[in-house]
């Protein structure tokens, strides 16, 4: 598996793709707690890698990245995902995420402008309370969050078989075990007025029946050069509607 | 070595330690059902094949092709196909 050394933790990460010459690369962060680069890798992330070299990476403690006892919250995820980017030499790229990995990714565009070049932010929850699954979370209880997802994704964690009762400890880990519960719990919310310093051009993904809905509204009229597409889908959209989504990525970054 | 053992082999691998079915791996078997195959495990088991039969095999791509339904009942004869048409 291929990792690197990032803020001492061995983060995984798969390369799709190799891209035309002078391709700007593409990194996918994915969300907390259920997910993991495969619904980034499994995706929309190979219809993008048609025509650039794409990365997908696990976050710190999910996936096949190192587990971590704390820094769970954005600052901490956005020095990862920076610490990746040097570690594989990649001067200036396009960022994607899904989630909490969208609100990463825009903290490092917000921090580091010039190293990214174009920004997709997927059902970035702000504030991160909006989620209504986050009170599902903040119970720490792992039957309460498993009662906000949909039927398909519940489904995964409570057959009683080796998958789901991977999936459930995994999940209870990072709930009991972690600092994450916490972490998210004090994520505020960001300020009109930083939104609307983003430099990068910055395509919005949004489902129509997700609780984050309105933010895409909120984000398109304050980072200056946005489009917002919303989709039919709920908040798990990279997922549920992943070639729609992985079409609408490739558009916006090869144009 | 066959397609099929080479593959069988590389599913042992990723399953590793939590391998505990006594059932052969078959051309029938099935990826979701009989071997419970976690997303982030068919991610690494791409990439050993990725390793064993060379770029030539370009898993993620025919997966990336097929409709959310199909890879959830993959089976194991259906990859063994795929990598021997790409290898002929």
């Amino acid at each position: 598996m291929p990792h690197v050394v990032a803020n001492g933790l061995e983060l995984h990460h798969q390369l799709l793709g190799e891209g035309g010459e002078g391709a700007i690369p593409c990194v996918f962060a994915h969300g907390l707690l259920i997910d993991n680069l495969s619904s980034w890798y499994f995706g929309a992330a190979p219809l993008v890698a048609t025509s650039r070299p794409v990365i997908c990476y696990d976050l710190r403690g999910h996936g096949l990245s190192s587990h971590a006892a704390d820094g769970y919250d954005v600052a901490t995820g956005a020095n990862d995902l920076v610490a990746l980017l040097d570690a594989l030499e990649l001067e200036r790229v396009d960022l994607a995420g899904q989630s909490w990995g969208a609100l990463i990714c825009l903290r490092v565009a917000l921090e580091r402008p010039e190293r990214v070049r174009r920004l997709v932010l997927c059902e970035a929850p702000l504030p991160p309370s909006r989620l209504e699954e986050m009170a599902g979370v903040l119970s720490a209880d792992t039957d309460d969050l498993l009662e906000m997802l949909p039927e398909s994704l519940r489904e995964a964690f409570t057959s009683g078989k080796r998958r789901a009762i991977k999936a459930a400890s995994r999940l209870q880990r990072l709930l009991t075990e972690t600092s994450l519960v916490a972490d998210l719990q004090a994520e505020g919310d960001l300020p009109d007025e930083t939104l609307g310093s983003v430099t990068q051009e910055t395509l919005l993904l949004y489902g129509d029946a997700s609780s984050c809905r309105s933010v895409g509204d909120r984000l398109a009229g304050l980072i200056p050069c946005a489009r917002l597409e919303t989709l039919a889908g709920g908040h798990y959209l990279a997922l549920e509607r992943a070639p729609e989504v992985g079409r609408l990525i490739l558009e916006f970054l090869d144009g | 070595m066959t397609t099929l053992t080479t593959v069988a082999s590389l599913i042992h691998e990723v399953i590793g330690e939590d391998w505990d079915l006594e059932e052969e791996i078959t051309l029938e078997t099935t990826f979701s059902d009989d071997l419970e195959l976690e997303s982030i495990e068919f991610v690494a088991l791409a990439e050993k094949m990725q390793v064993t039969f060379g770029d030539d095999v370009d898993f993620v791509g025919w997966l990336s092709e097929k409709e959310l339904d199909e890879v959830i009942h993959l089976k194991v004869g259906d990859v063994v196909e795929f990598i021997d048409a790409c290898r002929t």
